[in-house]
């Protein structure tokens, strides 16, 4: 296991696009978000937060979607359709073994993610996590169902090229009905993202923060919901053969 | 003992029947070859043997298991190595890396280094994978291939875009794994790789198997009449040679008056012939004498399925397809 995480972790860093989509990306959307909407009072529109202590856990959260869900699903679909994926399932590697690293890869390259972005967010006067014990948990169980997600992604497009645009189409939208640009007022539309997979964790990721959060049991279980329907969707269509019979 | 036993085998894609029932075994220690043109069902065959392909019909067995049983799946890679058609590689890890990886993955793997090195990959270990030319890489994919101590290699078309001397290399390697006692299953389009390689032969055609035998005796070659060609010496006619009239079955062509004879005993044949030139003063330009070669007894042996066109019209579009995106 710690020899497939291992060989996870090379491949990854070796690669400079994926690095610099999962890394860069999220710390030049916290800097500049700073830059725009920074200040320190609280304001109503941000729920009695100031600017930067909403967004610092929403980029943290969209940091953790794009290396579970987009990386993951980008990664599985051009590995099978170059064949690695064919070829892997030549060995006796077991097929769980082979998820399981790439689950741990994704958790090690989210919590690199949001200490990143906590870092910048700190430069802006944003107060360390008031509750670390939710947001470990928090952050796993994120990055678990996004992954899930993102395996599901990768077993409904046939190719290599259409899994960017299938990916973004799913989350754009849900991006921005989630708050994590700015946030929404509109109770009907809150409603119904709520049961969407993205804003739960939003608001557990800015539970996590705030002194008045902690655990929010309720989010965290619509996330895991969505993790059990990725992980089943992956597993009664995935493929691992470019070409079908 | 049998390595591969192949009884009936038949598989169809939708409504295309592909493989029509074949059957054939492969004896452990040999080199198999599989012969045929493109798209005669040679890799859907070895996918089959392999585990990645549901078969529609007949009996299967590899190494005493069967590949389309998920409960032998797990102990069949354990014991089966195999290089596909495309080639598939990790661009970002080294080759040396590469070659770990995947060592981590059998119970008891051969020595990295050591492997690299039988496949002619010693000094390009830590070459990362992306900086590797095309054959070095299907080098790369052997050398997977064989990392964990398989008992049975598949190769499917091994040496297709190598160069003459990459593919001389690619032979020695394979010939080497024979000898210390792997078993080799292989496909291939290239008569002189049967020739160079293979113990054994079976050849398909459209999904059949045509014929199978060894190497010499394919298509009935090694019982064949050897054939006697010659210039005829100027002054002369057919109807002047001492061949034996039953026994010879002589054309000129008008250009260069080339003449063959085919005949059933060479040497008796050979020995009238020289004595009449000989007596003549005559000179036999270009003389030779031989039989059919391998290439000839496998065209004659597939020629038949290449020149139907009423058969082949509706298939040849697919086929194209398939060609193309490998
Ligand atoms: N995945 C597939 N789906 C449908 N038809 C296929 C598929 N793979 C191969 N075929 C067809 O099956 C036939 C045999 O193909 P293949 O086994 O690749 O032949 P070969 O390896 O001898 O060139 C061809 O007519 C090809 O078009
Ligand atoms: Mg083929």
């Amino acid at each position: 296991m710690l020899h497939q995480i291992r060989y996870e972790q090379l491949s990854f860093w070796r690669n400079p696009q994926a690095v610099l989509f999962t890394f860069l990306l999220p710390v030049l959307f916290v800097t500049i978000f700073g830059a725009v909407f920074g200040g320190d009072e609280k304001q109503d529109f941000y729920f009695g937060l100031s600017s930067m202590e909403y967004y610092t856990p929403t980029i943290a959260a969209i940091s953790v979607l794009g290396a579970c869900y987009g990386q993951l699903a980008i990664v599985l679909s051009t590995r099978r359709q170059t064949g690695m994926l064919k070829r892997l399932r030549a060995t006796p590697l077991p097929a769980w073994v082979y998820f399981v690293g790439l689950l741990a890869h994704c958790v090690l390259v989210s919590v690199v993610d949001v200490l990143l972005v906590l870092g910048v967010g700190s430069l802006y006067g944003v107060a360390p996590p008031a509750h670390w014990a939710a947001l470990v948990p928090t952050l796993v169980l994120g990055a678990a169902s996004f992954c899930a997600l993102g395996a599901g992604v990768a077993s409904l497009v046939k190719s290599a090229e259409s899994a960017p645009a299938l990916v973004q189409f799913i989350q754009f939208p849900l991006v921005f009905v989630s708050g994590t640009f700015f946030p929404v007022h509109a109770d009907v539309l809150n409603t119904i993202a709520g049961l969407l997979p993205v804003k739960p964790f939003n608001e557990a990721m800015l539970a996590a923060f705030a002194d008045s959060g902690g655990f929010l049991w309720k989010e965290l279980g619509i996330l895991a919901a969505w993790g059990v329907l990725g992980t089943l969707l992956a597993v009664s269509r995935f493929r691992w053969d470019p070409k079908p019979e | 003992m049998t390595a591969v036993a192949v009884d009936g085998l038949r598989k169809n894609y939708g409504s295309h029947e592909v493989l029509h029932g074949i059957d054939f075994t492969v004896a452990q220690g040999e080199i198999f070859a599989l012969l045929g043109p493109n798209g005669a069902g040679k890799t859907t065959a070895l996918e089959i043997l392999e585990g990645f392909r549901h078969r529609d019909g007949g009996r299967v067995e590899v190494l005493g298991l069967d590949p389309g049983s998920a409960s032998d799946a797990r102990e069949l890679r354990e014991q089966v190595g195999l290089v596909l058609q495309d080639i598939a590689v990790e661009p970002y890890l080294t080759v040396r890396e590469t070659l770990a990886r995947n060592a981590g993955y059998y119970r008891v793997p051969r020595d990295v280094d050591a492997v690299a090195e039988l496949v002619g990959l010693h000094d390009k270990r830590t070459a990362k994978v992306k900086d590797l030319s095309g054959g070095q890489k299907r080098r790369l994919d052997l050398a997977l291939g064989v990392v964990g101590n398989p008992r049975l290699l598949f190769l499917d078309e091994p040496t297709t875009g190598f160069d003459p001397s990459a593919r001389h290399t690619a032979w020695q390697v394979v010939r080497d794994l024979r000898d210390s006692g792997t078993t080799i299953v292989l496909t291939t389009h290239y008569m002189d790789e049967v020739q160079a390689l293979a113990d054994s032969v079976a050849v398909l055609a459209d999904g059949r198997l045509v014929e199978s035998g060894t190497p010499a005796t394919l298509g009935g070659r090694d019982g064949a009449r050897a054939r006697i060609s010659f210039v005829l010496p100027p002054g002369t006619t057919t109807a002047e040679l001492p061949l034996p009239v039953r026994e010879a079955t002589a054309h000129a062509s008008a250009a260069d008056r080339l003449v063959t004879a085919e005949v059933s005993e060479p040497t008796a044949a050979l020995h009238t012939l020289t004595a009449w030139a000989v007596h003549r003063g005559a000179e036999l330009g270009r003389l030779t004498v031989e039989r059919p070669s391998l290439e000839e007894a496998y065209l004659d042996l597939t020629r038949s399925f290449e020149e139907e066109p009423s058969q082949r019209a509706p298939r040849t579009r697919g086929r194209r397809k398939i060609r193309s995106r490998s």
